[in-house]
């Protein structure tokens, strides 16, 4: 395709480059990848690839030799990326990440139960039933989570294209049909308008051939095919068509030369398959988080080994108590809130159209910092549409918007009436049939991605070119060639009384002004001078700068006298006028941006979000849509666009004083890494034009070299390399390839990169409230954990059993955990940069001293007061419980004296005991409901951000009504060991409650009032 | 937010209610009998009662803040598609 603009970009794809030295890092096969395509039949001649492949390019393979290759070389088909059995998966979900430390905790308290079975004639079974438990909290957790993301692997399978592909290929001089997959290299292989090519082919001959290569190479405009080799590069010669790319139209014959693997397509698909990808920041997270709490819990346990030692306890005992005080550090419930909160986060993103393949990836996108997004499909709407007009001396707007919702230009000028008619006349492609129903732009074209674009430009403005074109019949056409570079048709006129013929053409605008001795201004004809021509120069420069396709168009009346009514019109020795044409004006085209994507683009910016253009397409286009995405901001130069405004050559330019920057493919390949990391450190505004997919990959790898998160966005198979490699790679749902979804950890169902946004938004509201629920389920760990602690070192009756420590961890604190993953955000999430990786960690210092050092002490002090309230008001007053642990627990002695003197049986006391048992777990449900209410807000007052979430509200009734359910229900003595309690004993904890509150609110008053004061540096978690 | 409390403050009158009513029998029968050597004695069975009716107002309660959740949510579901008015409820609360 000529028109209007020259086809002398450089080529970025290479046969020889990516010999970076860090790839050799990888295996040999990868490094074989990494490099580019070793195709060389291009350069052959036809009779030289049959050669080769002894075959022959009339009569095509003999079946035999067909047979004997399809054994050799297999079927044509991508070998599926090697899928993991369902029961790896399933056992990733059970031992990984977080299950890592229930399991710990499991496996230790079966210890624990061994050692005091081995040595114990009566062993107490709390061990042995918080091992069950673990061991059950994991495999459901587990079974869970391994369930919703088969859920959405699920969708996934459903994008798959299951009807088979069928193949033209000629064998024996005969034309057979077959399925793709049995075709081999030599065939003959013919392929028409509407077809896939089935395999890598180099073509032997071609009818106005132009395939699509988008998918592999991110150019939006069709490229023409033909048996000629224009250049070295097999991507960019002519005489290549690639598998799994589409024939748009014409026909074309070739032989096979590269089947399934091996192919181009085939080459991506494996090395995608064959990267490997990090750990997802969430994962990282959990895993610090698990070091700061077996830190924690080894640190408590092995300080009361020791203490217990010291207090003269047997070795056994004091291992007993170690493996007590480990265990009961783990969060036993927090595995099924985190996965909770991110199942429902996942769920909130796909109502509005993400589908995150993994759980994980559910908060990636809040962490990103850095987005390197494709265009074609992706930015753009990949269909070429009419942008500009130039008419009657002035360049008129078309309306490029998805929904024509966009500003019209006035359509009222006779010499817009002329362009439409040419537009509409000189143009071979037509809307497929049976498509009334459907909106203009919905429809299908049969045709020129250009022409297209302009029948549907026509077809809104002044409605049905059909009718039109009835109405003037054509009598004579050429078609566009490369070396006219123009196409024309002539047509009757529509007044029946007129016996004139109108000539229409159109074409590369430079040949077409060749054409024109005059030109339409306001409907009326005037000779063309210099004035005009230099207008038009303007233009024509002005829309090409654009990165648009320009046309021009002329017609002229054929005079009476020369062409009466017969004429026969020879096209192939052309005998009538092609000169002193009458002008009429250009209109340019181009792919141009989703409606949502610079809104999107915007967004992303004040979120601190750097976004990054990664694409096949060629530098001015790439840089006009970026411009008009807001990728490249306004007023923002790049170091060409200051050479040339202040007229200096480029390399006299600072390359500092340029923020916006657009690389070519092959700079890329000769930059070192140092260079490389330069511009991505330096430039905020990148656009990377003309890369290879194993470009693409090298400039994902140099932004997480920095540091960043990277996410990729992007629709083509050219794209998934990058999509693999990003810590988040985001494919297209509905425009997208198989292998780019394949390779995707999200997938925007409705193509709208606007989705983006959300996605970014939730991840980062997510991350907020994991760090809410953490730091209110670890809070009563330490209410949990001092009752073993004192019951050790002050010997007295254990104030909190292991049942009722599972039922707060499991039962109460539950649905309050997973409720403040509900809570909104406390200020404008979308206007803070991302967070640092490094810095801003999901679990910190300041969070474990808040939860554990400040409001687990109150929390466990409320605990105490009751369980001092009740052995008191039953006789034992605190002075006589220390010490009491040894004949407490002893089975026989049955009249062991309280404070004032009343004798106690064994029966009696532990119906004591639990009952404390029981206070102690309802008063840290009590002050669990101020925790709650505390960990609703991070940095603002619970008064400013409302209690709008009524899942919390809920919670707080629930978790009240679970507590009060397990006390009073008649059979709980038997089964839970607890029992009711006084209605005065509920209030005990009510006062640390209140001052709970009253604490943190003060804490949140000091850090709002001094920015980054002390109080903000050590307690903002 | 002071609905809430309110409505905890009232769901905790019936088991106080009926605990006092509890104590009551306890005190009259220690004053007949006032036998101190018999063991603890306490009304449990209006106590479990009481706890009971409490522990299901309470979760009933629970679920019909959830179900009405849902019907709001349904009938203002345009609303949170203007993210300032959405920051803006919980200020004017």
């Amino acid at each position: 395709m000529g028109y209007g603009r020259s086809d002398s970009y450089r080529v970025a794809t290479t046969q020889d480059k990516d010999k970076s030295p860090k790839k050799k890092k990888g295996g040999k096969d990868m490094d074989e990848l990494k490099k580019e395509v070793p195709i060389t039949e291009h350069k052959m001649s036809i009779e030289e690839v049959c050669r080769k492949f002894q075959t022959d390019c009339v009569q095509g393979l003999t079946n035999a030799k067909a047979a004997e290759y399809l054994i050799r070389d297999g079927p044509n088909a991508l070998t599926p990326p090697p899928t993991t059995p369902e029961w790896v998966k399933f056992c990733r979900q059970l031992f990984g990440g977080f299950s890592v430390l229930l399991w710990t905790g499991a496996i230790l308290c079966f210890l624990a139960y061994a050692i005091q079975a081995a040595t114990e004639d009566d062993p107490a079974g709390d061990n042995l039933y918080l091992g069950i438990v673990l061991t059950a909290v994991v495999v459901i957790t587990g079974c869970f989570s391994y369930f919703q993301e088969a859920k959405s692997s699920k969708i996934m399978e459903s994008f798959k294209n299951m009807v088979p592909q069928q193949a033209l290929v000629i064998r024996e001089g005969e034309k057979v049909q077959i399925n793709a997959e049995e075709v081999v290299g030599g065939d003959l292989v013919e392929v028409k308008g509407g077809d896939r090519i089935p395999a890598d082919i180099r073509v032997v001959s071609a009818h106005g051939c132009k395939v699509d290569n988008s998918s592999l190479t991110g150019e939006s405009e069709p490229q023409s095919r033909s048996p000629d080799n224009t250049h070295d590069n097999p991507l960019e010669t002519r005489n290549v068509a690639f598998f799994s790319t589409n024939c748009v139209e014409g026909t074309a014959r070739g032989i096979v030369i590269c089947t399934g693997d091996r192919t181009v397509m085939g080459r991506i698909a494996t090395l995608t398959s064959g990267l490997e990808t990090g750990k997802t920041p969430i994962a990282k997270e959990i895993e610090h988080f698990i070091h700061i709490i077996t830190g924690v819990a080894v640190f408590l346990g092995v300080t009361f080994f020791i203490l217990a030692i010291v207090l003269g306890y047997s070795w056994l005992e004091a291992v007993i108590f170690l493996i007590g005080i480990i265990v009961a550090n783990v969060p036993e419930g927090l595995l099924a809130t985190v996965t909770v909160c991110l199942t429902l986060t996942a769920k909130r993103m796909a109502k509005k159209n993400c589908l995150v393949k993994n759980l994980e990836a559910v908060e990636t996108l809040g962490s990103t910092s850095t987005i390197c997004s494709d265009k074609t499909g992706t930015l753009t709407q990949n269909r070429m549409t009419v942008a500009h007009m130039w008419f009657d001396n002035q360049i008129h707007e078309a309306d490029t918007t998805e929904d024509q919702s966009g500003a019209s230009f006035d359509k009222s000028s006779v010499t817009w009436l002329s362009l439409a008619r040419v537009a509409g006349l000189c143009n071979r492609a037509q809307f497929k049939a049976g498509q009334d129903a459907l909106p203009i732009l919905k429809r299908d074209v049969a045709g020129d991605a250009s022409e297209s674009a302009l029948l549907k430009c026509i077809e809104l403005c002044c409605g049905s070119v059909r009718a039109n074109r009835d109405r003037n019949k054509k009598v004579a056409e050429i078609p566009f060639n490369s070396t006219n570079k123009y196409q024309l048709s002539i047509h009757e006129t529509e007044d029946t009384n007129d016996n004139r013929y109108l000539l229409v053409m159109k074409g590369a605008p430079e040949r077409i002004l060749d054409c024109c001795s005059t030109i339409m201004v306001q409907g009326k004809e005037q000779p063309m001078d210099e004035e005009l021509k230099e207008s038009f120069q303007n233009a024509y420069m002005e829309l090409g700068g654009l990165g648009e396709r320009v046309l021009g168009f002329c017609h002229t009346m054929l005079a009476e006298d020369q062409y009466p009514k017969g004429f026969a019109f020879d096209t192939d020795d052309v005998n009538f006028q092609t000169d002193q044409l009458c002008f009429i004006g250009l209109m340019s085209m181009i792919d141009p941006p989703r409606a949502a994507v610079p809104d999107a683009v915007g967004k992303c910016r004040s979120a601190g979000i750097k976004v990054i253009m990664v694409t096949g397409d060629h530098p001015i286009t790439a840089k006009a849509i970026a411009k008009g995405v807001g990728i490249i901001s306004e007023g923002n130069e790049t170091v060409e666009d200051i050479a040339a405004r202040l007229n200096i050559p480029v390399s006299q330019v600072n390359p500092r004083d340029a923020k916006a920057c657009v690389i070519h493919g092959t700079d890329l390949k000769d930059l070192s890494q140092d260079q490389m990391d330069d511009i991505l450190r330096n430039h905020t505004e990148i656009v990377f034009a003309r890369t290879s997919p194993q470009q693409k990959l090298i400039i994902v790898e140099g932004c997480q070299r920095l540091g960043a998160i990277v996410a990729v966005t992007g629709d083509g198979v050219n794209d998934s390399p990058a999509l693999k490699k990003a810590d988040i790679g985001v494919a297209m749902g509905i425009s997208g390839s198989d292998v780019s979804k394949q390779a995707a950890d999200m997938i925007l169902l409705d193509d709208n990169f606007a989705s983006i946004v959300t996605g970014v938004e939730e991840g980062r509201l997510i991350f907020d409230n994991l760090k809410k629920s953490i730091a209110y389920t670890l809070t009563s760990n330490i209410p949990e954990i001092t009752p073993f602690l004192l019951f050790i070192c002050a010997n007295i009756p254990l104030p909190l059993g292991t049942i009722t420590i599972l039922c707060i961890d499991l039962g109460t604190d539950m649905v309050p955990a997973i409720s403040l993953a509900y809570e909104t955000a406390e200020s404008d999430i979308m206007k803070r940069q991302p967070r640092n990786p490094f810095r801003d960690k999901l679990v910190n210092e300041r969070l474990i001293s808040i939860a554990y050092g400040q409001i687990g002490m109150i929390q466990a002090v409320a605990g105490f007061f009751a369980y001092f309230v009740i052995l008191a008001e039953n006789g034992f007053l605190p002075s006589r419980l220390v010490g009491i642990r040894l004949n407490w627990d002893d089975r026989s002695v049955n009249d062991l004296e309280d404070s004032y003197g009343q004798q106690w049986t064994y029966e009696q006391r532990k119906i004591v005991e639990f009952t404390c048992h029981t206070a102690f777990f309802v008063s840290i449900v009590v002050v669990q409901w101020a925790d709650v209410i505390i960990c609703k807000t991070r940095r603002n007052s619970v008064f400013q951000q409302g209690m709008r979430n009524k899942i919390l509200i809920f919670g707080l009734f629930e978790e009240t009504a679970l507590a009060a359910f397990l006390s009073y229900c008649p059979g709980m003595d038997v089964a839970l060991r607890m029992y009711p309690l006084k209605p005065s004993w509920w209030f005990c904890a009510f006062p640390y409650s209140f001052l709970i509150f009253v604490y943190d609110e003060v804490r949140k008053l000091l850090l709002r009032r001094n920015p980054g004061g002390w109080v903000e540096r050590e307690t903002y978690y | 937010m002071d609905l809430v409390t309110l409505v905890v403050f009232g769901s905790w009158l019936a088991p106080a209610l009926g605990s006092a009513f509890g104590r009551e029998v306890f005190a009259s029968a220690e004053n007949a009998d006032k036998d101190y050597d018999s063991a603890f004695e306490y009304d449990y069975e209006s106590l479990r009662i009481g706890g009971l009716v409490f522990a299901v107002v309470l979760f009933v309660l629970g679920i019909v803040l959830i179900v009405t959740k849902k019907c709001s949510c349904s009938s203002d579901k345009p609303r949170p598609k203007d993210p300032d008015v959405e920051t803006a409820v919980p200020i004017a609360q």
